[in-house]
């Protein structure tokens, strides 16, 4: 079943002489369930997209259909409260407020909808992401992959329909790296959980089922493993 | 949620929160000052009006009988109707109503005067007492200022400090727009976000709040204590200030402050909460400078120090912008109000005490009293002390010039023609000029005589023969000419006085003589109307013509002169002696030169400390925005010098460079307001044409540099407290927080 649908998606930014269109024609269809990587050099565009598909940015043209939803119809708030429950991001920086606690962390999406965890669910995840003992820590005193996690950990907690992570281990050593990639494998497999993972490295991307390379802001290459 | 993070976010950092606080503290402070003093100001007025003209609403004129006062009482919204006591003179008849319900007197006056039967026409209205309960009628076209005056300075005080808390929220704000970023790519709305920040700061300021408003209360009942102890403000008639207060201006208060805090948060929070995660995210360092312009002084003067303090301080320009005018304004303010206060004082000194200084020890007015009423002059000349007294009255009368009989001088300075139609009128003969009369008593008459070399006598006028050279604007050291040919055959040297306005009534009198001297009184003679044309006369003469040109001023004048070295003590034992002779017979006033001179010194002196108060307030907005902005400002600096220290500068260096930016930060108000401030008082000295040396050698140099220390010392606090907390932080630290953000 297809969860994502993209459409002539074009982004341009700038105007005049220092006009940079970083997404020329994008067409993409990802189904429930999938992990799809999606791999290019730096430049090539992939934060751009992550941020469209995160209804985060806008695309110059072009639909993009999450889940049924048109993003292009939603105002700010409206897309507000779609990222609280159909997405999840996660970012190589900027992921935790540095003065709340890791739990509190994880719960912020409920919360701002004003509402309590499953505890067996919240269990589950924080226990197979392995940070069941750092949840009264702030995330100062946590290790950068154990930060990643605990984003990821909150980027699941609303069972988004899709999972977007933008270079998660962009920051991270080798053991970190493999550690946050195991975990989206994990999360996809235990929780059947759609994720899309953006990467420029090749190693990261081999995790998925599925890799789409980006080049100047196109697709050049869609290619299934397996 | 938001508790929680409201509370963690707090705890974490005390340094910004401190800064709104001390914003919203010295709001509350000023705003609540205002409005108490308002409140104060407004009783005054209330209470003065009552005791000068009674606190009656409305007023029935001319004779009522005790069934019409019946009548009134009976009305229900009728709380009172006395009669108006006639035994005071100046009074008349008639009843003054009190109302239960002030609002409805416009309403109920008419129904109550045509239950009387009376026509509405005798009905008056206390207009003044009314509009200070903001009970207004078209009628009353007075204008009544105290309210718009209130609303005038409150909202001004209310914009800057919006300014000076917006800035404080912002940096406050700002400082977290990443973290608000992940709030928005988690799925916060903006509303969400607004909400938050505007909980936050409430719970940032309701302490605060409470404080300032309390210590401004507390600060207006002090100023209330400190303006009744002022010596100036023990003027007689005025009745002293009692502090009060009312439940309704600390609600007053209350909306005021919260809603110039409220707007104050609300406008960064809502920016803040627009922004799209995206947009938050990447701008996680506000303040970055836009590379343009450099700071060739600073960094000649201060080496790279100089520059990277340059560049700091362009970066921070905004955000020290309500610092930087609020010094600016205050401190050019404070040095303008000293200049033109001791410039009034030496003006007046020069063009008052000191030119009448032998003029007079005590003046006496009698009241109602005419110069021929007063019989006592012989016995005042015989106290103790007394050098000299002279009793006058002035009158006013007309007389018509001729060409003919006008100087030579006047003629070719510009002649009659060109003095202004309400001074001179154009007649058939020729012009119709002011002729006041100064009437002098037989015995002064004589001296005076005696004084300019004129054979005694008391059957004529002396005519002050001369006129200022309208040329010549320096009223300083006006020159002077003559203002008549001096006729030299008898039978022209007559004056005819007239009453004005009518022809008729005309007085021909012999001139006795022609003289540029005055008689020793206090009395300035062609000040507001450069062409009139003075005449001294003998009192005995003017009992003779007084009957046909009539103009006497009500009041007689006796000028006493104590001699040389008298004291103030003296002076004060002549009062008593000269009031328990005459004080009982004539309703007399007395002024004392020497008191005079000391009141009005230290009435000067009250309204310089009254407007220097408010150029402190103005000052401490400036210090405290600037407190709240290096408060605020500690975080983005510590990452600032971290990659200085990183870079290899050592904390000496980067200490200089601090001061640098407190040293210009202070400076630069005070090197722009100087120049004002002199080029001000280059203007002023050169209309009130006094001497710059004389103004320099009584200059307000200590105030103002005391001022200049002051901003110089409150910025140097400010900067080097917030010096301590940059100077604290552990540089891996740092430079890890760096990454993280
Ligand atoms: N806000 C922006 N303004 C202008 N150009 C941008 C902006 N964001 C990205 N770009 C440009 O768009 C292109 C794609 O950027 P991005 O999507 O971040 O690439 P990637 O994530 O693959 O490294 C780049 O050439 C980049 O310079
Ligand atoms: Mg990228």
């Amino acid at each position: 079943m297809e969860i994502l649908r993209c459409e002539g998606v074009r982004k341009v930014y700038g105007s005049g002489s220092s006009q940079v269109t970083a997404l020329d024609g994008i067409d993409l269809s990802v189904n429930r369930g999938e992990f799809v990587a999606i791999l290019g050099a730096s430049g090539s565009g992939k934060s751009t997209l992550l941020h469209i598909l995160g209804s985060v940015d806008r695309p110059t043209a072009g639909r993009v259909l999450i889940d049924g939803t048109d993003l292009s119809r939603l105002n700010q708030t409206q897309a507000a409260i779609f990222r609280r429950r159909k997405v999840g991001l996660v970012y190589q920086f900027y992921n935790l407020i540095p003065t709340l606690t890791v739990r509190k962390n994880i719960l912020l999406p409920l919360a701002l909808d004003r509402k309590k965890p499953n505890p067996e669910y919240f269990e589950k995840i924080v226990s197979s992401l392995g940070i069941s003992d750092k949840l009264e820590a702030l995330p100062n005193q946590l290790s950068g992959g154990q930060q990643q996690r605990a984003a990821i950990a909150r980027a699941l907690l609303y069972r988004p329909a899709l999972l977007l992570a933008d270079e998660p281990t962009g920051n991270l050593d080798r053991k970190n790296s493999k550690e946050v990639i195991d975990m989206l494998q994990l999360s996809h497999r235990n929780l059947e959980q759609t994720v899309l993972l953006i990467t420029h490295d090749e190693k990261a991307a081999m995790a998925a089922e599925r890799i789409i390379t980006l080049e100047d802001g196109r697709i050049i290459r869609d290619e299934r493993r397996r | 949620m938001w508790k929680e993070y409201l509370s963690d976010y707090l705890k974490h950092n005390r340094f910004s929160a401190l800064s709104v606080r001390i914003a919203a503290f010295i709001s509350a402070l000023l705003l609540s000052l205002l409005c108490s003093l308002f409140y104060n100001a407004w009783k005054y007025e209330v209470e003065r009006i009552e005791l000068e003209e009674g606190g009656w609403h409305s007023r029935i004129l001319g004779e009522l009988s005790e069934k019409d006062l019946e009548t009134v009482q009976n009305f229900a919204n009728v709380e009172d109707v006395r009669r108006i006591e006639t035994g005071s003179q100046g009074a008349q008849p008639g009843a003054d109503i009190y109302f239960s319900d002030k609002r409805a007197v416009f309403t109920d006056m008419p129904h109550i005067a045509e239950q009387l039967g009376i026509s509405q026409e005798r009905v008056v209205y206390h207009y003044e007492l009314l509009a200070l309960y903001l009970i207004r009628d078209s009628r009353d076209s007075a204008p009544r200022l105290l309210f718009p005056l209130f609303l005038l300075i409150t909202l001004g005080a209310s914009l800057s400090l919006i300014v000076m808390l917006y800035n404080s929220f912002t940096v406050s704000m700002n400082a977290r727009i990443y973290q608000f970023g992940i709030f928005s790519s988690v799925g916060a709305t903006p509303r969400q976000i607004r909400a938050c920040l505007l909980q936050e700061a409430a719970v940032l300021c309701v302490g605060p709040l409470l404080a300032g408003t309390l210590l401004g209360i507390a600060g207006s009942a002090g100023l209330l204590h400190l303006t009744n102890s002022l010596p100036g403000s023990a003027v007689p008639g005025r009745h002293s200030a009692v502090f009060g207060y009312h439940p309704l201006i600390l609600l007053l208060t209350a909306l005021v402050t919260v809603l110039t805090v409220w707007i104050s948060a609300w406008l960064p929070a809502r920016r803040l909460s627009k922004l799209t995660p995206l947009e938050a995210i990447k701008n996680t360092e506000g303040w970055q400078l836009k590379r343009k312009g450099r700071s060739p002084l600073l960094s000649l003067l201060f080496g790279v120090e100089g520059e990277l303090a340059g560049n700091g301080l362009k970066a921070q320009r905004k955000a020290l912008r309500t610092a930087s005018f609020s010094f600016l304004f205050s401190f050019l303010a404070f040095a303008l109000m000293e200049c033109v206060f001791s410039l009034s004082q030496i003006s007046t000194r020069e063009t008052y005490f000191e030119r009448y200084q032998d003029a007079w020890d005590i003046m006496v007015t009698l009241k109602d009293t005419g110069a021929d009423q007063f019989e006592e002059a012989a016995l005042i000349r015989g106290l103790d002390g007394v050098e000299s007294a002279i009793v006058y009255q002035k009158a006013a009368a007309k007389r018509i010039l001729t060409e003919k009989e006008i100087s030579e001088e006047l003629k070719s300075s510009g002649g009659l023609g060109q003095a202004p139609a309400e001074d001179v009128a154009r007649v058939d003969e020729g012009f119709l000029v002011n002729a006041p009369l100064v009437i002098l008593d037989d015995d002064s008459f004589l001296a005076f005589c005696e004084q300019i070399g004129t054979a005694p006598q008391l059957e004529g006028a002396v005519i002050l023969n001369q006129i200022r050279d309208v040329k010549n604007p320096d009223f300083r050291h006006p020159v002077f000419m003559p203002y008549l040919k001096i006729p030299d055959t008898g039978e022209n040297r007559v004056s005819v006085l007239r009453q004005a306005g009518r022809k008729d009534a005309a007085a021909e009198i012999p001139v006795l003589s022609y003289t540029r001297e005055t008689p020793v009184l206090r009395e300035e003679y062609a000040k507001l109307d450069y062409y009139e044309l003075v005449h001294f006369i003998p009192l005995s003469l003017w009992e003779k013509i007084k009957d046909r040109i009539g103009g006497a001023e009500a009041d007689s004048y006796l000028c006493i002169r104590a001699g040389e070295n008298v004291t103030l003590e003296e002076l004060n034992v002549l009062e008593d002696k000269i009031a328990s002779l005459i004080g009982a017979q004539y309703s007399i006033e007395q002024e004392n030169r020497i008191q005079e001179y000391q009141t009005n010194n230290t009435q000067i002196q009250g309204m310089t400390a009254l407007l220097g108060g408010f150029c402190v307030l103005l000052a401490i907005i400036g210090v405290g925005s600037l407190f709240s902005h290096t408060f605020g400002f500690v975080r983005q600096r510590r990452r600032e010098f971290a990659r200085y220290l990183s870079a290899g500068m050592t904390p000496k260096e980067l200490g200089k460079m601090f001061c640098t930016e407190a040293l210009v930060t202070a400076g630069r108000p005070i090197l722009i307001s100087l120049p004002i401030a002199a080029a001000a008082v280059g203007v002023m000295l050169k209309a009130s044409y006094l001497e710059a040396a004389a103004f320099l050698k009584e200059a307000p140099l200590p105030a103002i540099f005391l001022f200049m220390l002051a901003i110089f010392a409150s910025v140097a606090l400010a900067y080097s407290l917030a010096w301590r907390q940059v100077r604290r932080i552990p540089l891996a630290q740092v430079l890890k927080d760096d990454t993280l953000l």
